[in-house]
């Protein structure tokens, strides 16, 4: 039953022969080198200093939800430079291949990338950037922040986590891989249905895509599940629904979308596998098929996913604007309520992403309203973040820049979203670059308050902040790339440039794209000072150590522990009081946060397994895009007998005794009281601006935190 | 809910004998039912479809009520809370799909809409 | 909010921490989130049905055989009735479990592993007829999506039997843990599952497909 395919294929080998490897690309064949030296750098590295033990108990076997999540945003952070090269080039390639007497080189007609490659590019582009950076990010601090906020030890299940780790990772290495064996798929980052079907793309990039989809995939639904269970089933006696932290709130709904979603896609591209690998008609154009199906199905999944990856963006913001504004967070209940509006109408609006199919004016207009209603919860949370602001003492932190630059670019991309909701409007710019601006601007948002997360986020998990004048610095150079970049896509966009061109036929445009460039230029200075940034915070950490509340006027439950937070979370776990439990603490004076008892804890083992199976999942994929069938069905054999094996394992937790627990707890408060003061009881450290008096006379200029108060920054208590 | 014996877990404490046969019994009919009403083409395509779409939906309420002890007890709320927020979304899933391709096919010609799903006018 | 509840409280009447010990309920936390898995499940099968509404139009099997032409519908109502009997097996599984019967839940396993072999034979059977007789997936799409749909479903057959196999080495093992507990109650929700998405494949795809 299986198809014929073009082309040889062997037994052992499938469809992989030399002829595969780029060895004589000008651009792949370097980078392979330079990857390779930095491969066996890190190996000699390791090896010199005596740190694969280290590596392999601290954090490849580990369970711990926060080494978990910082591996997820590491994943994250390398796809999003991958990412970024690739737009880099799309960049390039655009500016330099302008009218018909524009040069080539390196084999292309004009500029320097052949069509073929350029259509991968592109494909790369949007799938490393969406499924791979900013999901992988999103879920890496969720991760690592909501067990901490619901004052949870840990997941639900982290063994489960840590298998949805690694098969993200074997997602990510598997779209490495196609760079330096065999390519990747040119029929865009969604799949442009008939062309994915095996006569117009006979070779091996449409699976590598798939199956870099579909373990994403299957990574983000298990991480969802888990994240689920600890919201709804771990929460700390006396953390009622209506004291949720908000972030917590935008992680359920946002996982709630990923978990019924998420199917779709997995879905959608079993289809194409069927068609691709079995002969079947889903997707084909002929033959009782019908291609719009496929288009459907995606967006079906993909829309979803679009409020997927914004929901814990807005409950990022959420978190930030209140402790820099020095307020609670303005009307906490419609906030909850917009969040599930958005997830649940997120269901009713992915027709608009192919208005132009051709279906009735009912089921047009019914799409489109749906789509337009979104601006109304948008609407709520917008005005309750600005409200917050409002007669706020606001301090103009790094975290806090990210997130207002984050606000403008919601504002900038949910207007154009609204005229995108209509359909006239939308059949004039279908796939113009006018929307691939407008869904940057939207991603962008959510790249600014990741940014801003990380930040804020940065000194509760390492325990020291990131350099301000570092960060203010990749601030404005990020923002500079992204004005230059999308205001004059904006502009091409209504001048009617289309999407994914190789070659711009239109001179007039060559202006707007050399401010692009200029824009681009922009960006890879930030990438550069986000170097920076690590490398100087990270050298100047004993002078910016902070103890556990360390912005001074944070809220939520995740400061009340250590910062670095110990690998229990909670010595005892917390009983919760109040909505903003830290705020309420530091009210009431409550500020003593040495537990009054001390207790066995119980903490999962460390299992290597997940690993292995992360290793399993990478050959099950790189057989199955090959066509390796014996490599297919070993490795899926051994994922099998190997979750069984797990399953017999009853042995997978520990005990560490209350005394034990008390020395660590002892040792981390003695390195706080060394770092800084801590704050004092009775001093309720800038919980509302209209409080009690005897607060910081905090006046929050830009570049000069922490003025007017004695204590070092990060304890402005 | 703290139990030494994970034997006097709710979740095991809920198992029915009784609710089991019964749901046994009650989709065995019901698919019976249908089975005949299809086999000999006992009413118009339309009504039929309506009988059975009524038939497979008591099924599933039984068997989701008795089997799966979808109810409002301590032990399953959360279990029914998940299910009643999925439903909706199964219901958009399928229907909006159904309703976009149907005006699609009709106005793309592909086929006149009323034929679908009608019996002995196809072939 | 709190910004005007700031009077002194008495610290001895607030409880900073949590003193109660409370244990953490193992068991429905895992059958929680199994129910979850069970959901997202649920929508793989939605998202087939989907297709399976989209691609079971008249001009969607090309011209080729449709499943008016070879679906036998008694031969598909024994195998409800395989399925049925199964899930009931199960279901008594569970019973003796509530009882601590072990060897009824063993002997309960057997039986449900039994029926679900024959309701996988019943499937297999069919499938292998309709392939002798020319009648493949990629004849057309209403085909591809009329197979794809019900094999989903018979896979899914497949792991729940594999599953029953390992729970009958653990429960002749280890007895009943909470974990070997914990993993019958997820097993039962598996299984019982698959005779509600049953109903929906017998009546909309088997049933209705005899309609077009």
């Amino acid at each position: 039953m299986l198809v014929d395919l073009q082309g040889p294929w062997s037994p052992l080998l499938g469809r992989l022969a030399l002829s595969q490897i780029p060895y004589e690309n000008p651009i792949l064949a370097p980078l392979f080198v330079v990857v390779a030296i930095m491969g066996i750098a890190i190996i000699a590295a390791l090896s010199y200093y005596g740190k694969w033990g280290y590596l392999w108990r601290e954090w490849l076997t580990t369970v711990d939800h926060k080494k978990i999540g910082i591996m997820y945003i590491i994943i994250g952070l390398v796809m999003l430079f991958r990412g970024f090269m690739d737009g880099l080039m799309i960049r390039t390639q655009q500016a330099m291949a302008v009218g018909p007497d524009a040069a080539g080189y390196m084999g292309a007609l004009h500029g320097y990338l052949t069509p073929y490659h350029f259509g991968q590019i592109y494909s790369a582009h949007g799938v490393i950037m969406i499924l791979l950076a900013a999901t992988p990010l999103l879920v890496g601090i969720m991760n690592v922040i909501v067990p901490i906020q619901v004052g949870a030890r840990d997941m639900a299940y982290p063994y489960l986590n840590a298998v949805g780790l690694w098969i993200t990772a074997a997602a990510a290495v598997l779209v490495m891989a196609s760079l330096f064996v065999g390519d990747f798929s040119h029929n865009g980052w969604f799949g442009i249905a008939p062309i994915f079907e095996l006569p117009y793309s006979p070779g091996v990039g449409v699976d590598y895509w798939m199956w870099v989809m579909q373990l994403a995939a299957l990574g983000s639904t298990l991480g969802s599940i888990n994240i689920l269970a600890t919201i709804v089933k771990m929460r700390a006696p006396g953390m009622t629904w209506l004291r949720l932290p908000i972030f917590t709130w935008a992680s359920l709904a946002t996982n709630i979308i990923a978990l019924t979603s998420f199917p779709a896609l997995t879905v959608a591209l079993a289809l194409i596998g069927f068609d691709r690998y079995l002969g079947t008609h889903f997707f084909t154009a002929g033959l009782g098929g019908n291609l719009m199906l496929y288009t459907d199905l995606f967006w079906l999944w993909g829309h979803p996913e679009v409020y997927f990856v914004i929901l814990p963006a807005f409950g990022m913001l959420s978190e930030i604007i209140p402790t820099f504004s020095e307020k609670p967070l303005f009307g906490y209940v419609t906030m909850v309520l917009a969040t599930f509006g958005i997830a649940g109408v997120s269901w009713a609006v992915w027709l608009h992403h192919f208005f132009t199919m051709g279906a009735g004016p009912d089921v047009i207009s019914f799409f489109s309203v749906a789509t337009m209603l979104v601006g109304i919860p948008t609407g709520v949370k917008v005005f309750n973040w600005a409200f917050t602001m409002y007669r706020g003492r606001l301090r103009f932190e790094t975290p806090m820049l990210w997130s207002i630059g984050s606000l403008f670019l919601l504002l900038v991309g949910g207007l154009t979203g609204m005229m995108l909701a209509f359909p006239a409007i939308n059949y004039m710019v279908h796939n113009s670059v006018f929307v691939i601006a407008h869904f940057h601007s939207m991603l962008l948002m959510i790249v600014y308050a990741i940014f801003g997360a990380v930040t804020y986020w940065w000194p509760k998990i390492f325990g020291f902040k990131l350099n301000e004048a570092w960060g203010k610095a990749v601030f404005w150079l990020f923002t500079a790339g992204t004005v230059g970049v999308f205001v004059p896509m904006y502009t091409l966009g209504f001048m009617g440039m289309t999407r994914r061109l190789d070659y711009v036929f239109n001179t007039q445009w060559q202006l707007l794209l050399d401010v692009q460039m200029l824009g681009i230029a922009f960006y890879s200075l930030s990438v550069l000072a986000f170097l920076g940034l690590l490398y100087v915070s990270i050298r100047d950490r004993a002078k910016s150590r902070v103890s556990h509340d360390a912005w001074g006027t944070t809220h939520s439950v995740e400061w009340m522990t250590p910062s670095p937070v110990p690998f229990y979370n909670f010595a005892v776990v917390p009983h919760i009081n109040a909505r903003d439990e830290w705020s309420w603490r530091k009210e009431h004076g409550f500020t003593d946060l040495r537990p009054d008892h001390y207790e066995d804890i119980h903490m999962p083992k460390n299992t290597g397994i997940p690993l292995i199976l992360g290793v399993l999942t990478f050959l099950l994929g790189f057989g199955l895009t090959w066509r390796i069938w014996w490599l297919c069905a070993l490795s899926l054999a051994l994922i099998i007998a190997v979750v069984i094996i797990r399953s017999f394992d009853a042995d997978t937790g520990y005990i560490i005794p209350a005394d034990e627990v008390e020395r660590m707890e002892r040792a981390h408060h003695d390195r706080a009281q060394a770092a800084v003061e801590l704050p004092q009881a009775g001093v309720p450290g800038g919980v509302t601006a209209y409080g009690q008096g005897n607060k910081p006379a905090a006046k929050g200029e830009v570049g000069a935190p922490g003025s007017g108060i004695s204590s070092p920054e990060g304890s402005r208590a | 809910m703290s139990h030494d014996n994970p034997l006097q877990h709710p979740e095991v404490q809920v198992a029915s004998g009784r609710g089991y046969l019964l749901t046994f019994l009650i989709s065995t009919l019901l698919m019976g039912v249908s089975l005949l009403l299809v086999a000999n083409h006992a009413m118009a395509p339309f009504g039929l479809m309506l009988v059975l779409s009524l038939c497979a939906g008591l099924a599933v309420i039984v068997q989701i009520y008795f089997l799966m002890h979808m109810d409002l007890s301590e032990a399953h709320i959360w279990n029914t809370v998940a299910l009643v927020l999925t439903i909706p979304l199964f219901i958009l899933a399928i229907g909006l799909t159904a309703w976009m391709f149907s005006t699609l096919y009709e106005r793309t010609m592909v086929m006149l809409p009323t034929m679908h799903g009608m019996a002995g006018m196809v072939h | 909010m709190s910004s005007s509840t700031s009077k002194a409280l008495d610290p001895s009447s607030v409880e900073l921490w949590d003193h109660s010990h409370h244990h953490h309920d193992v068991i429905s936390t895992r059958t929680f989130g199994f129910w979850l898995y069970m959901l997202s499940d649920a929508m793989i099968f939605a998202v087939l049905f989907a297709a399976w509404e989209v691609l079971s139009y008249s001009h969607s099997f090309a011209a080729g055989p449709t499943p008016a032409s070879f679906v036998e519908p008694g031969y598909v109502f024994l195998q409800t009735l395989a399925l049925f009997t199964s899930v009931l097996a199960y279901g008594f599984t569970m019973v003796a479990l509530k009882n601590g019967n072990k060897a009824g839940v063993i002997s309960g396993l057997w039986g449900a592993l039994i029926l679900g072999v024959a309701f996988l034979a019943l499937d297999i059977n069919d499938v292998v007829h309709l392939v002798g007789m020319g009648i493949t997936p990629d004849l057309s799409g209403g085909l591809s999506a009329f197979f794809i749909l019900t094999q989903t479903h018979a896979l899914h057959i497949l792991f729940g039997l594999l599953w029953m196999l390992v729970m009958l080495v653990q429960v002749s093992r280890f007895g009943f843990s909470a974990d070997v507990v914990g993993r019958l109650l997820s097993l039962r929700l598996f299984w019982h599952f698959q005779a509600v998405v049953w109903v929906f494949v017998f009546v909309f795809v088997y049933l209705r497909g005899m309609l077009i």
